[in-house]
């Protein structure tokens, strides 16, 4: 019993950090249009920075090497590591987004992405290299000494609240008209310019904005599980992400729940516990990986939309004043575009 | 001469080897309807993305409203009135047509990420009124029964008129209009004509066309700029330069001449 309430804390927190991770991309792409396919790597710089800043100095004797080492209390190490990773997104859209678009952006990203997992990786004075961090300081350790899973379920209450956070901010976000102006931006940027809005300035917002959740993400999963190594975050996790979004259906925050849900906790998580086959003991995470892809191209195919589309806006209005109000000739599809119209 | 709103002078812009546009000048009248004719390749269009801002000339000046804007972004001149509209009809597809009129607005409180975040109300009660004024617009321009509809739905004509509804939304001081009419029926030809009419005389909008449609420009346009080459080739009335060797031998030809003066 006490291994199954473990294991489904595990895969709350897990669907409650994916979530955050899938609406931190929903406001980058879903909202603005910017193809971010390094959405891992903020996640990274989120959990290293928090880390680095939580953990106490490193201690040369234990052959582990790290920057910094602060001991900061783990609120304020919470804050540096998002910063961090906010500040990478700054960095990458100062690069990317002042000329570049869509697809030259997503090269862009790719190649951060790699140029940050080889740095981290190959050098190991700055996060351990591919050891990666262990050992991480994590909240609430203190007050969770009576049972093994007392912690787990303090961080379920604890991720969920922050995903509630993020998930009422980015709705807010969406609907107001900073949210609008950037769906526009995704539509069509150059009209948006030529209408007097900075868009450089709107999609740089949406990408920090963007990063800065994908690193709260980041940094709950380092608490919770209290290790990363490179090994955590290649390239494959970032297309999990961006899996949940499609299925799910961009611009909609639903259904980044929904798709993260369904990939990230259905698909990703749940196959890790299968039993492996003995002669083939990579058999079983391939074929996640081959579902996982099968998925997203039966979505596109199918359902291009995701499971749930983005909402139509509606908007409480008050009837026309106007006198053409009733019976105007627009009524009738026919005559929608008749001269009479604008003569009657 | 009245009070000028906009004024190039001097304007060289070369792409390559091809001049584009080479030493024009000329200047717009405040709350006139002005025609930018000429033949294709004459730079029309090269001006119009000049003076929008979203070409740098090589040399000259660009002044709007007796502002010298030459280097100033095109969002910072759309913010000073400067308004255009693009060739291709260029809607928000995946918006509703009353959210491509919302969008444009200036000046809303939640366009800033501490407005929309912490001044919900106040954003609120402005989008209500905002929405009540788009629907008036969209009435006038009969898209009010559409107003719901992603205007990536729409036909090529109403996709014009959203174009043209959503350009009012913005409260231009000066609109470019780059080829209104362009793939567009005769009795739509008729009704956005008169729209840009009204607009001019019951908002003051003053309006650039560049249009090859010349019994349109005869119909509303009181002066009219010819361009040939990247210049300048005349200005005045259409009536004017019917009778202008050069112009006649550079744009309108016999043919056009005999059905303009019909």
């Amino acid at each position: 019993m006490s291994l199954i309430l473990g294991y489904v804390a595990t895969l709350l927190v897990t669907f409650f950090t994916y979530n955050i991770f899938v609406i931190g991309l929903n406001i980058q792409f879903g909202y603005a249009g910017i193809l971010n396919f390094t959405v891992i790597t903020f996640m990274a710089f989120g959990a290293y920075f928090y880390a680095v800043f939580v953990m106490p100095h490193a201690n040369n004797a234990s052959q582990v090497f790290y920057i910094l080492g602060l001991h900061w209390p783990w609120p304020l190490a919470m804050l540096a590591g998002v910063v961090a990773s906010g500040a990478l997104g700054y960095l990458v859209g100062l690069i990317a987004l002042k000329r570049l678009r869509s697809d030259y952006l997503a090269i862009v990203t790719l190649a951060t992405g790699t140029l940050v997992y080889g740095l981290f990786g190959n050098n190991n004075k700055l996060f351990d290299g591919w050891s990666g961090l262990f050992n991480v300081n994590q909240p609430f350790q203190s007050v969770a000494t009576n049972h093994p899973n007392e912690f787990s379920w303090i961080f379920v209450v604890f991720s969920g609240v922050v995903m509630l956070v993020v998930w009422l901010f980015a709705n807010r976000l969406y609907a107001s008209p900073l949210g609008r102006s950037m769906r526009a931006i995704r539509e069509d940027q150059d009209v948006v310019d030529s209408f007097g809005r900075n868009s450089f300035k709107v999609r740089m917002l949406a990408m920090v904005i963007g990063s800065v959740i994908v690193g709260i993400g980041g940094v709950l999963t380092i608490q919770y599980i209290g290790a990363l190594s490179p090994a955590g975050w290649t390239t494959g996790e970032t297309f999990v992400v961006w899996a949940a979004l499609l299925v799910g259906g961009r611009a909609n925050n639903l259904g980044a729940i929904v798709g993260s849900l369904l990939v990230a906790v259905v698909f990703n998580e749940a196959t890790r516990y299968i039993p492996q086959v003995p002669s083939h003991p990579n058999l079983i995470p391939n074929l996640r990986n081959v579902i996982i892809g099968g998925l997203v191209i039966l979505s596109i195919w199918f359902r291009p939309q995701g499971v749930l589309p983005e909402k139509k806006a509606s908007f409480l209005e008050v009837p026309l004043v106007d006198k053409y109000a009733q019976g105007f000739p627009g009524d009738e599809p026919e005559n929608a575009l008749s001269p009479a119209a604008s003569e009657a | 001469m009245a009070n000028s709103i906009l004024e190039v002078k001097g304007i060289k812009l070369a792409f390559g080897g091809v001049q584009a546009i080479d030493d024009c000048s000329f200047h717009i009248e405040e709350g006139t309807i002005t025609a930018l004719i000429g033949p294709n390749g004459a730079g029309k269009s090269t001006m119009v993305n000049v003076i929008s801002g979203t070409y740098r000339p090589d040399e000259g000046h660009v002044i709007f409203d007796g502002k010298d804007v030459t280097r100033m972004p095109n969002y910072a001149r759309a913010q000073h009135g400067l308004l255009r509209t693009f060739q291709i009809s260029r809607e928000f597809a995946n918006m509703t047509v009353l959210e491509n009129l919302l969008v444009v607005r200036q000046g809303q409180v939640g366009e800033s990420l501490f407005g929309a975040l912490f001044r919900a109300k106040s954003w609120q009660a402005q989008t209500k009124e905002l929405v009540a004024e788009a629907n008036e617009i969209l009435n006038t321009f009969g898209l009010y029964r559409l107003r719901n509809e992603y205007a990536g739905n729409l036909s090529g004509g109403q996709k014009r008129l959203v174009e043209l509804s959503r350009a009012v939304m913005a409260k231009p001081r000066l609109l470019l209009l780059d080829e209104p009419m362009a793939g567009v029926t005769p009795a739509l030809i008729e009704r956005l004509g008169q729209h840009i009419l009204e607009l001019n005389r019951e908002l003051g909008i003053s309006f650039v066309l560049v249009e090859h449609n010349l019994e349109v420009v005869e119909k509303i346009c009181s002066r009219v700029v010819v361009m040939a080459l990247g210049k300048q080739l005349a200005d005045g009335t259409l009536a004017e330069l019917r009778s202008n060797q050069e112009v006649i031998d550079a744009y309108l030809g016999g043919g056009a001449r005999e059905r303009v003066g019909s």
